[in-house]
């Protein structure tokens, strides 16, 4: 299991994390990339999830 | 249990908390009755509870910053996702029997937002069950 580090940068909590507010998980992919593309999070360290499967 | 005001809800849609967009949150789980009746002396009918149909149709304040609710539902709609929803009575207290958490994923077959004149901009999502899980109250 690797966790990443994301802030969250939209307007609206995400996952239980206030806006501005850092936090790691393990996002599922499919997630991630939903949460990315509608800018409710971004990463801060780590890698995008969906790039690295795909990549397999 | 109290009566209560509904003030404090929690509204979470993929993972976003739409809470403070959200102003309604209405539950419809209904099964199909089916007749099953035969002759009888009294002639009654005699039903049994078939398939069951789930929604849940909340009303959101048209918001369309980033991460909120245009943008958190617009794409579950467009590109068919089946995501997690829930909802809970007391956002401020940890879920639990006295505030059980309704949890479900969900599909959105139908998404109309739109505004009219110097009225405030809500509009009513409903959100069907997706899977055989269906909606269910947790509390725990």
């Amino acid at each position: 299991m690797t966790k990443t580090t994301y802030r969250v940068s939209g307007e609206t909590p995400f996952d239980g994390h206030q806006p501005g507010e850092e936090f790691d998980a393990d996002l599922d992919a499919d997630l991630e990339e939903r949460a990315l593309e509608r800018g409710s999070i971004e990463i801060v360290k780590g890698t995008k999830k969906k790039e690295v499967k795909d990549d397999e | 249990m109290s009566k209560r005001v509904a003030l404090k809800d929690s509204v979470k849609v993929d993972s976003v908390d739409l809470s403070n967009l959200a102003r309604a949150v209405r539950l419809s789980s209904e099964h199909e009755r089916v007749d099953v009746s035969g002759f009888s002396a009294t002639g009654a009918n005699e039903y049994l509870a078939g398939s069951t149909e789930q929604s849940v149709t909340v009303e959101f304040y048209g918001a369309y910053g980033t991460g909120e609710t245009h943008a958190t539902l617009y794409p579950i709609h467009k590109n068919r996702t089946v995501a997690a929803f829930a909802w809970r009575p007391d956002q401020t207290a940890v879920v639990g029997p006295t505030n059980p958490e309704l949890r479900g994923n969900v599909q959105l077959y139908t998404y109309g937002p739109g505004s009219t004149r110097g009225e405030t901009d809500t509009y009513e999502v409903t959100f069907n069950a997706a899977d055989a899980a269906g909606f269910q109250f947790f509390t725990a």
